[in-house]
């Protein structure tokens, strides 16, 4: 694939130049930011009711002020808020050209249009494989400053395989978000799409069918849940679909904006 | 192999509205070529069709020898290019933009980056952001996006919309010095007859996605419509005086009379003679030639106020 690392480099610029980086680094900064809030609330429920960090009606059904607990909230974080943080990345990554009516300027250059998808895929990766280490990196600095008991490294080790997991599945599953992103000409049309999705994530959920969803397999994995191989194969074969309709789609497609 | 633009018999149908029909051009090397129409057509869509953005239906358009399919990738290092709207990525500067385009133009030198500002006058503006430019300034930024590479052939959608009278004039020069000094083929659309007339050495005029009329800008000014212009003290006498000598005189509402005939047209002093003899001196006699709007819109079967 010709030119690619120009390509990428060109990506990387418009993300840095964006806002997006900062609102998405902010919005996944409230995980262990929420996480940590849990702790001191669990650490003494008296205390924050006290002095009114909770209400007195509150339920604390989450765990108890521990290093477990912490992680289990982060996994889930990335297992279901992945998968809007990473399509919000996604559809802006590719969206953006539609509505900036920039994508145009990319169709007829010397170097290929598969190229130029690739290189998008890889800022979306990166990006989002980024927001997650620094999640887990704020994590683990919040909870040794609020003085969880210690754990065995095999806690640590669990967890970072778990969040490793989850995050894989969510960024794979990004990729119809971009085809969707690109075929309907902008970063509003996928958003409506991840809302969709999320709501049939429920819904199949509910119905007992998550985990032929791929959606519901994240959040269903980090749960805990017994997963069959089906559930593994068909989060990957939805990543492969999306990324082959969006290579389809742009170069083969009519380009019309 | 002196053809830089062919396109055969192409056509582009989009569910039942066919935007081009049928259109069969050529453009030499090295030649200003105007692609004339009003909105809707099927300008824009040619120049997609050139640029492999959209397939077409049926025919064929080749540019530089290469025949083009969607995704095709081999003579885009020697065309730059412009559709539609100049837009360029907001948050970076009109230098960044630049250095994004000119990385994926591999081989572009990164000084072609300043040389290129510096030609379209974006010194000034080269730190800023693109999405705070004026119009006619990200204007100049997507024409400096298409000429960053030195390209052999430019295909330019309206390349003067947005720019002041000094802005056209500038891009106008500057197209007429690429194309006598460089040998570059400019290949661009316009609604501005005008316009496209001080510039252009052939202009191809297409209406509903058909070509309707292939011409040399000497060509247009013989095709333009002369007419002799009259006014006289007593405008209905003078007109009878005309119609008896054998003229097709009309009479416009403001009392001017207009005349038609070929020798009246290239004879006027043997009008205005006859004139004074019936003892009506012109107060006014005046060949005038058809303005490059009328010519247009007659050609397209488009009269004055819009009607078809």
């Amino acid at each position: 694939m010709n030119n690619l690392a120009q390509a990428i480099w060109v990506e990387f610029l418009k993300a840095r130049r964006s806002k997006m980086p900062l609102f998405t680094a902010l919005g996944f900064a409230m995980v262990p930011l929420g996480g940590g809030f849990f702790m001191i609330v669990l650490k003494d429920p008296d205390m924050a009711r006290r002095v009114g960090l909770i209400s007195t009606k509150a339920q604390l059904t989450m765990g108890a002020a521990d290093w477990p607990t912490y992680l289990r909230f982060l996994s889930m974080a990335v297992g279901a808020g992945g998968i809007i943080l990473f399509g919000l990345i996604a559809s802006w990554v590719f969206g953006r050209e539609y509505s900036d009516r920039t994508v145009k300027d990319l169709l007829a250059l010397p170097t290929s249009r598969s190229a130029i998808v690739l290189s998008k895929c890889v800022v979306v990766a990166v990006w989002s494989a980024a927001l997650t280490v620094i999640t887990c990196l704020v994590t683990l600095f919040v909870g040794a400053a609020l003085g969880l008991p210690q754990v065995s490294p095999q806690v640590f080790w669990q967890s970072g395989i778990t969040i490793t997991v989850a995050a894989c599945s969510t960024i794979a599953l990004a990729t119809p978000i971009a085809f969707s992103a690109s075929a309907w000409h902008g970063y509003l049309p996928p958003i409506g799409v991840m809302i969709l999705v999320m709501g049939l994530a429920q819904l199949t959920n509910a119905a007992g069918w998550g985990e032929y969803f791929p959606w519901a397999v994240p959040a269903l994995y980090v749960q805990g849940e017994t997963l069959g191989t089906v559930s593994y194969v068909i989060v990957i074969l939805t990543g492969v679909a999306g990324i082959a309709a969006t290579f389809i789609w742009w170069e083969w497609a009519d380009q019309t904006h | 192999m002196n053809t830089a633009i062919e396109t055969n018999n192409l056509v582009k149908r989009y569910g039942d509205v066919t935007a081009v029909d049928g259109l069969s051009l050529r453009v030499a090397k090295g030649e200003i070529y105007a692609f004339l129409g009003l909105n809707g057509a099927g300008k824009t869509t040619t120049i997609r069709l050139l640029l492999g953005m959209v397939k077409p239906t049926s025919g064929e358009a080749r540019v530089l020898g290469t025949r083009i399919r969607v995704g095709e990738r081999k003579p885009w290092g020697l065309v730059g290019y412009l559709v539609e709207t100049a837009d360029a990525y907001p948050e970076l500067t009109v230098r960044e933009n630049l250095e994004a385009m000119r990385r994926l133009r591999p081989g572009t030198a990164p000084k072609a980056v300043e040389r290129v500002i510096e030609r379209l006058g974006l010194t000034e503006y080269a730190d800023r952001r693109a999405g705070t430019l004026s119009h006619g300034n990200a204007q100049r930024l997507g024409l400096a996006k298409a000429l960053l590479h030195n390209p052999t052939l430019l295909i330019l959608d309206e390349p003067a919309s947005g720019l002041d009278p000094a802005g056209i004039v500038e891009i106008r020069n500057l197209l007429i010095e690429l194309a006598r000094e460089q040998g570059v083929t400019v290949f661009m659309s316009s609604h501005i007859l005008g316009e496209v007339s001080r510039l252009a050495q052939r202009i191809g005029i297409i209406h509903q996605g058909r070509l309707l009329q292939e011409l040399d800008v000497d060509e247009l000014e013989r095709n333009r419509r002369r007419r002799l212009v009259i006014r006289t003290r007593d405008g209905q006498a003078a007109r009878s005086a005309l119609l008896s000598a054998g003229f097709s005189a009309d009479m416009t509402s403001d009392g001017t009379i207009e005349v038609k005939d070929i020798a009246a047209i290239e004879q006027p002093d043997d009008i205005a003679t006859r004139l004074v003899n019936a003892g009506h001196a012109p107060t006014m006699l005046n060949v005038e030639e058809e303005d490059l709007e009328h010519y247009f819109l007659r050609l397209v079967g488009v009269e004055e106020g819009g009607a078809r």
